[in-house]
């Protein structure tokens, strides 16, 4: 299975509904957090070859601030949490409970404070899919980057895949409303080749 | 002329240009110049070696593969192997908490197989900006040779 075409109709589907359930409990949470209403584009569903990887989440030349874990447990691979550089500087602020515009800057305080939100995030996505699939799933510690998206995503595929031939990517975008399109970031997950088959045989499709 | 390098792929240019690459992490960019010829080539390349990956037919995705193809490429082209330096910049590791100890990360063997290459083909490397945890971004002006490193928090450098 070396890329969507491999993937029947029904399968697609069926890996959309599970990012869309992880999201949609995700962005509850975010909701909840912040105070504000959150919405969530469709899911992307993507396995491409690991060079066009780090194009496939956003826009690859932007700055982001990234959180990634591992996810342990029935099923195996990583989660990524990406704010757009304004957003977090802007989520900063309403995590901080400060004036708007306040945070410049990511010092230890912001960077805590985005990576306990990532755990809070990832945690609701996860019991999401945990629920929905009957899963036991584990995330890891977070560990934060503040880069190039094109970076931190072919850092992130490159360092943890097994085989390092395609990724297989299940893209959710998020943006707080009302607002500018810079406050947006994405949910992703990236679960190993062998646990995609694992989601499919839950939802029996595999 | 600014033309950007996708990973995995290669470019040479002589004499005029810039070649580009935006958000290296643990990727590792191979920059080759003969200054006789002014003729210059840029690697994007992602692994090691192609036991990293199960297609191994994607020469430009290795170090052990895309640096000779590079150098007949920049050779046939009519520079000279014996001028031909090197500049490495990237092989960085974003995420240092999350690889464990047993498997040393993708972004310092990327830098060791660069750099195993090109002494064996007798390649000098001149210039380095490798390793350490944040992403580049690279500008190679074949006009001059000269290539630019930029960094998240750090300022421009010259390599």
């Amino acid at each position: 299975m070396k890329d969507t075409r491999g993937l029947e109709e029904r399968q697609l589907d069926a890996l959309k509904e599970v990012a869309n359930i992880g999201a949609g409990h995700a962005a509850t949470a975010l909701s909840q957090l912040t105070n504000r209403r959150i919405m969530i584009d469709v899911p992307q569903v993507q396995i491409c070859p690991i060079e066009e990887a780090s194009s496939a989440v956003g826009s690859g030349s932007g700055v982001v601030a990234a959180v990634l874990m591992h996810v342990l447990g029935d099923l195996t691979g990583r989660s990524l949490l990406i704010f757009q550089k304004d957003c977090a500087l802007q989520l900063s602020d309403m995590l901080l409970n400060r004036e708007p515009g306040t945070t410049k800057v990511f010092a230890e305080l912001e960077q805590s404070s985005l990576k306990e939100t990532a755990n809070i995030l990832t945690g609701a996505y996860l019991s999401g899919l945990s629920d929905m699939l009957g899963l036991m799933l584990i995330p890891s510690v977070p560990s934060l980057a503040i880069d190039l998206c094109a970076a931190i995503l072919s850092a992130t595929y490159l360092n943890f895949g097994h085989d390092r031939s395609y990724v297989i990517i299940l893209d959710t975008r998020f943006r707080f409303e009302p607002g500018d399109p810079g406050m947006s970031g994405h949910f992703v997950l990236l679960p190993d080749p062998s646990s995609l088959n694992v989601i499919l045989k839950t939802v029996r499709l595999g | 002329m600014r033309e950007f390098v996708p990973a995995g792929e290669q470019r040479i240019r002589k004499a005029e240009g810039i070649l580009s690459v935006l958000g290296v992490g643990s990727c590792i960019v191979i920059v080759l110049y003969d200054e006789g010829s002014r003729l210059g080539g840029l690697a994007h390349v992602l692994l090691p070696d192609p036991t990293y990956s199960s297609q191994s037919d994607r020469r430009g995705r290795c170090a052990t593969t895309a640096i000779p193809d590079l150098l007949d490429e920049l050779e046939s082209a009519g520079a000279e192997r014996g001028r031909i330096t090197a500049r490495l910049v990237g092989g960085a590791c974003m995420f240092q908490e999350l690889v464990s100890e047993s498997q040393s990360n993708i972004g310092e063997r990327n830098v060791d197989a660069a750099r195993a290459i090109l002494a064996e083909h007798d390649i000098p490397i001149i210039g380095e900006a490798v390793g350490g945890g944040r992403g580049r971004s690279i500008e190679f002006d074949l006009s001059d040779g000269r290539v630019v490193v930029s960094s998240q928090g750090n300022s421009d450098v010259e390599i």
